[in-house]
């Protein structure tokens, strides 16, 4: 089942939310030098990223920009959902495998099966899943259980009971008695099941969720229905809908999805962007995949993260993972 | 009315004549107003907008192209990404006070970060005369040729060492393995190699060196502009793609600049994640694709139509084997596209790469999705339509015809190519329109075997081989499923979905148009057909 593999990736996240935490606390402490990308010697040939759809247009335009340092090196981005990065790296049809959720175990065993070792990650961006609204519409925010009642059938959440209008909501007036119109993503996605598990606590959907083959095309259904709320990564923002804040419970206060929340963990729905690759234990790393990671990993690839709309690494985990690399 | 016109109309087939008449309207009308959309939209999407300064009751003011005018509301592209957390915002109609077009306001079309709007500040001479003038400065473009050409050597040199590299990992690899001798023999080989490629990694450091003053010394040119409503903003000259005064531009001015944009969207490359710059990678893809189809599918089905129509027995075989045939056209394109995937990809492509290209193995070379897979795909997926098409063409060629040419004496052969082919080519013809129309709108069974996001490498080069059917490609049809269902901001990419969707549906036409021609040239050449 997708959703079996979906949440075994959340404990991997969890363990990673809390490495970042760690390692956001000790950047205030230690000053962050510059990170410049440096040209390396011998980088040619072809680069294939086959992956994440959530991570296409981050991929494509770190492609554009390596490509602009190395005009000789032949880069294919393809991005069909998370699902489809771990065959493409166990087949060798591409060097990165860009995942917006973590690879399940299954996936890690049957890579371990043809290499004989492990998957190695790589952290890249942070993303932050925001609750989307028509521009237009009032409400201030909404707590977790809320968010469940709404889009779950089973409320998992442990709502009273299940909210279908916006009155519900204790929107006034002509929202009294409007049925909240839901905007989703397909199955297939990373961010359904991401969503799945953390918004609805494993429970299930209601059928009536439109579900949309694209991130940016939520954000288009709610910003064209005013009666419509969806969720989808905040790079996807425009200025036609609105980003809730959301309440953890129902006492605590609520959270803007920005990236410092997501670090500091105040923020229920962030994650991080990984990419896969293949790096064998013992033998160098193959230089292309190398230099482009590294160029990931620098100021400029995280300036163009910023520019893409998602969160920057904190600097120590970025250092680290370079360390990683040399 | 009198009762015998009434009559008329009901039983004397009046009525078949009016209800004829209303579907033929409705489907001019869903055409026309399909086409209209589009075309409406398409042309107008990169046709250079005036830019208001808004000024709002509460004193605020912003500087944008006013996109659309609601009841209460209107949504206003403000651009300047950089600067602004939303480049699209929506203001309330009643908080506006005042509305103006002042005549010295900018558009600058960045390769970063969208458009910039606003003011020219006090700058330097050679970039005040360039604004003024559209002359760049000397030293600029020398620097920016200069640029191209190192980086061709870098270039050079990098695949040198790379390959330099990958030699020698091999031979590690054969020296560690189990025939020591031969290990040894290589040893000696190799000495040479590392210091080679140590010379050539010292050029390459000095090239780099070359390469940074170069760009350093090319992002000295910096043009300083203020935004609506007072920040100060330096922007590199090597980051402008083109800059205009829409408020200043007379109607042919703006003509002139809407051809320049229709020039880049057909020639030059997708910027930012495909959201910005031109589609030419995807439109050189769609154009191949149709291509290799074609030269693909066509010889083959008009060989099977003609042994269908002329050379096989009628019998209860022939009879299955046709409605097979005319089934297999109705089958959905994504399962073709399955079907492709695991035949050609994964079985073909897998074999070619183990017989010729087993070096490069795990990767593969054949085994993977590409141009060559794709246009394979899409031949099947036409196949039958061009079959049945023929069949019925020869079929529509009088017997008399036929029987005339063999009673002269020609053989069966003869026959056909000179007399039952030439007059049927006419209608062959139509259904290989129908099949190439279909075939360069088919986006699904693409999606499996080969099209990609970004693949700015052309199939067709000018590096040996020439031509990379292995590549993989772009797509308009893929293209404008990608931005209008990924890219990361809707609104700002919305002109180019309707642009891209225009150059398809110009593109389908124009090739459907060639072939209606070659057509009518055919009919005329053989009347023989219309006896």
């Amino acid at each position: 089942m997708l959703g079996n593999r979906v949440f075994r990736a959340g404990i991997m996240l969890s363990l990673f939310a809390i490495s970042v935490a760690l390692t956001a606390s000790i950047t205030l402490a230690t000053a962050a030098k510059p990170i410049d990308y440096k040209l390396a010697t011998g980088v040619s040939g072809n680069l294939n990223s086959i992956g994440s759809d959530t991570l296409n247009n981050l991929m494509t335009l770190w492609g554009e920009g390596f490509k602009k340092l190395y005009p000789n090196v032949l880069i294919q981005i393809e991005g069909k959902g998370s699902s489809t990065a771990p065959p493409a790296l166990i087949a060798g049809t591409a060097q990165l495998a860009p995942m917006s959720r973590a690879m399940t175990s299954r996936e890690i065993e049957t890579f371990e099966r043809k290499y004989g070792f492990k998957p190695t990650r790589y952290a890249t961006a942070v993303d932050s899943l925001a609750i989307y609204v028509h521009k237009d519409n009032p409400l201030p925010h909404l707590s977790l259980a809320q968010v469940d009642a709404i889009f779950s059938r089973t409320r998992n959440g442990k709502h009273p009971s299940d909210i279908t209008t916006w009155g519900q909501l204790g929107l006034k007036g002509k929202w009294v008695k409007k049925p909240i119109s839901l905007y989703g993503r397909n199955s297939a996605s990373g961010t359904y099941g991401f969503f799945k598990k953390k918004a609805l606590f494993k429970g299930d959907f209601k059928e009536i969720v439109k579900e949309q083959p694209g991130s940016a095309s939520v954000v288009n259904g709610v910003g064209k229905d005013l009666y419509a709320i969806g969720y989808s990564g905040i790079g996807y923002r425009t200025g036609d809908v609105r980003a809730l804040p959301l309440k953890k419970t129902a006492e605590q206060r609520a959270v803007a999805p920005t990236f410092v929340n997501v670090l500091n963990r105040t923020y229920s729905l962030g994650r991080a962007l990984h990419v896969y690759v293949v790096q064998h234990p013992s033998k160098p790393m193959s230089k292309l995949v190398k230099e482009f990671l590294k160029y990931v990993l620098s100021d400029e690839g995280q300036r163009i993260v910023s520019k893409d709309g998602y969160g920057k690494l904190p600097y120590s985990l970025r250092s680290k993972q370079l360390s990683a690399l040399k | 009315m009198s009762t015998s016109s009434l009559r008329r109309f009901w039983t004397g087939g009046d009525i078949w004549l009016w209800l004829m008449a209303a579907s033929l309207t409705l489907l001019l009308l869903m055409t026309v107003v399909f086409f209209g959309i589009i075309v409406v939209n398409g042309l107008q999407a990169l046709w250079p907008r005036q830019i208001a300064v808004l000024t709002t009751v509460a004193g605020d003011t912003y500087a944008g192209a006013i996109i659309q005018r609601q009841k209460t509301q209107m949504q206003v592209k403000v651009a300047n990404r950089d600067l602004n957390a939303q480049d699209f915002i929506w203001l309330d109609r009643s908080d506006i006070a005042t509305i103006h077009y002042p005549e010295h306001i900018y558009v600058l079309e960045r390769t970063e970060y969208g458009d910039f709007y606003g003011f020219l500040a006090a700058n330097s001479s050679d970039i005040a005369t360039y604004f003024k003038t559209g002359k760049l400065p000397p030293r600029f473009k020398q620097l920016q040729a200069d640029i191209v050409a190192v980086q061709e050597q870098t270039g050079i040199l990098n695949e040198r060492i790379s390959k330099l590299e990958k030699q020698r990992m091999e031979r590690n690899d054969t020296s560690k393995s189990s025939w020591g001798e031969q290990g040894e023999v290589s040893t000696r080989k190799q000495t040479s190699q590392p210091l080679q490629s140590e010379g050539m990694r010292g050029q390459l450091t000095a090239q780099y060196q070359i390469l940074n003053d170069l760009q350093t010394e090319l992002d000295t040119y910096q043009a300083k502009f203020t935004a609506v409503p007072s920040a100060t903003v330096s922007i590199a000259l090597s980051d402008l793609v083109r800059y205009y005064q829409p408020n200043a531009m007379h109607g042919l001015a703006k003509f002139w600049l809407y051809c320049q944009k229709v020039f880049e969207l057909l020639t030059a490359e997708p910027r930012e994640a495909n959201t910005e710059g031109g589609v030419f990678p995807a439109a050189f893809g769609t154009v191949l694709l149709v291509f290799l189809m074609s030269i693909t599918s066509f010889p083959f089905g008009v060989l099977a139509g003609i042994y269908l129509g002329l050379y096989a027995r009628d019998g209860l075989l022939l009879r299955v084997i046709r409605i097979a045939v005319h089934n297999l056209a109705g089958i959905p394109s994504i399962v073709f596209g399955i079907f492709g995937l695991g035949f050609f990809v994964y079985g073909l492509g897998a074999s070619i790469d183990q017989l010729f290209y087993a070096s490069a193995l795990p990767a593969p070379t054949f085994g993977t999705g590409g141009i060559l897979w794709a246009s394979l795909t899409l031949g099947i997926l036409t196949l039958p339509v061009v079959v049945v098409a023929t069949e019925e063409a020869l079929r529509t060629v009088p017997k008399s015809l036929q029987d005339s040419s063999m009673a002269l004496g020609a053989t069966r052969l003869q026959t056909l190519t000179k007399v039952l082919l030439p007059a049927a080519s006419p209608s062959i013809l139509t259904g290989f329109i129908l099949a190439m129309a279909r075939a360069a709108g088919e986006v699904a069974p693409l999606m499996i075997t080969g099209v990609v996001k970004l693949a700015p490498h052309l199939a067709i080069d000018g590096s040996f081989p020439f031509l990379h059917l292995e590549r993989k490609f772009m797509h308009l049809g893929f293209h404008i499923y990608d931005i209008s269902y990924q890219s990361p901001n809707v609104d700002a990419s919305r002109p180019l979905v309707y642009a891209t969707t225009l150059l398809l549906l110009f593109i389908v036409v124009l090739m459907a148009g060639s072939s209606i021609w070659l057509r009518a040239r055919l009919r005329k050449k053989y009347k023989l057909g219309a006896l």
